[in-house]
């Protein structure tokens, strides 16, 4: 507790040394061009001589436009101070920008990833033609335990409609060697290649 | 919103710039035997207008300020949904090195095919 005392305290004694610094320099700035304004006035009657006054208005007017230059160059140092400032403290527009960059972040991640989805229900599809392709030709070499990916689809299509798939499902069984075991196995064990790739996806 | 308050910020700096610009014409046109009057009105108009803007400006930021900060540091990070992209980017990444070795897989082995093809004698 005594440590968020001193922390207030010291944010509102900064607040409070800008605010100064502030009206210092505006006042600065206004008072010396005043002087200077003034002091350009040639009066006719003078303390000292007409060359060392004029000696003087000059040396008083350098000085004068110095501190104007010196007032200004403290008000930009406000500014960087104030933006300084902004940027750590203002909690609202910080958690906005949060806010923002979230949301910017997770778009571009659920379009890249829905973009990686379809690629890889494309290349499903390419992979089971290639899959049936291959496997009906006579240079595939697979035993009786694994069944291509086209023959476990067909397959699990004939258990999920008997009546319609069953003419098809007969025509296969007669190329396709396979215990008889396996057709009650819903989940049959898919060529390796095929499936493995596909979950490293 | 942060964005609207800096560029706010960076127009007060211009203006300081056009107070010490005006401040420095007046100086120069007294300085001359025959002052343009008018000239010597406008740059004084133009400099009581900008250290008025300067000062309204800043005293509403401070303002501004004096309501909204706390003292205690900000916590919030984009970190976790940074690192989420990233995965995505390098799952991605990833997908495209393995699409390019199948692909050159597959080229090397229609090369070969071909290269069969040419060195079996042709049928008569």
């Amino acid at each position: 507790m005594a440590t968020q005392r001193v922390l207030p305290q010291s944010k509102e004694s900064l607040l409070q040394n800008y605010n100064k610094r502030l009206k210092d320099d505006i006042r600065s700035i206004l008072d010396n061009l005043t002087e200077i304004i003034k002091t350009a006035k040639i009066e006719d009657e003078t303390q000292v001589a007409r060359a060392t006054q004029a000696e003087q208005d000059h040396y008083e007017m350098h000085v004068r436009a110095a501190n104007i230059v010196r007032a200004g160059e403290s008000l930009m140092k406000l500014v960087s101070d104030l933006k300084q400032f902004l940027i750590l403290n203002d909690f609202p527009s910080v958690n906005d920008a949060i806010s923002l960059q979230n949301q910017q972040l997770r778009s571009l991640q659920e379009e890249c990833d829905k973009k990686l989805t379809s690629l890889r229900d494309e290349i499903a599809i390419d992979l089971y033609e290639l899959e049936e392709e291959y496997y009906s030709s006579s240079y595939s070499q697979w035993d009786s335990t694994d069944l291509p990916l086209y023959e476990a689809y067909r397959r699990r299509d004939s258990w999920a409609s008997p009546g319609s798939s069953c003419s098809s499902t007969q025509g296969d069984r007669e190329d396709v060697e396979g215990p008889p075991s396996q057709e009650t196995n819903p989940q049959h064990h898919l060529n390796g290649h095929g499936t493995s790739s596909i979950e490293k996806l | 919103m942060a964005n609207e308050r800096l560029r706010a910020l960076e127009e007060v700096e211009k203006e300081i710039a056009t107070i010490l610009q005006c401040a420095g014409n007046i100086v120069l046109e007294l300085s001359k035997d025959k002052h343009n009057a008018s000239l010597l009105d406008r740059q004084l108009v133009q400099f009581q207008g900008s250290v008025n803007r300067v000062e309204s400006e800043l005293s509403g930021q401070i303002r501004y300020l004096t309501q909204v900060a706390t003292g205690q540091p900000h916590e919030g990070s984009t970190y976790s949904a940074r690192k989420d992209c990233q995965m995505a980017l390098n799952r991605a990444e990833y997908a495209k090195v393995k699409l390019g070795e199948l692909g050159r897989t597959c080229e090397v082995m229609l090369e070969q095919q071909q290269q069969q093809q040419q060195q079996q004698p042709p049928l008569t």
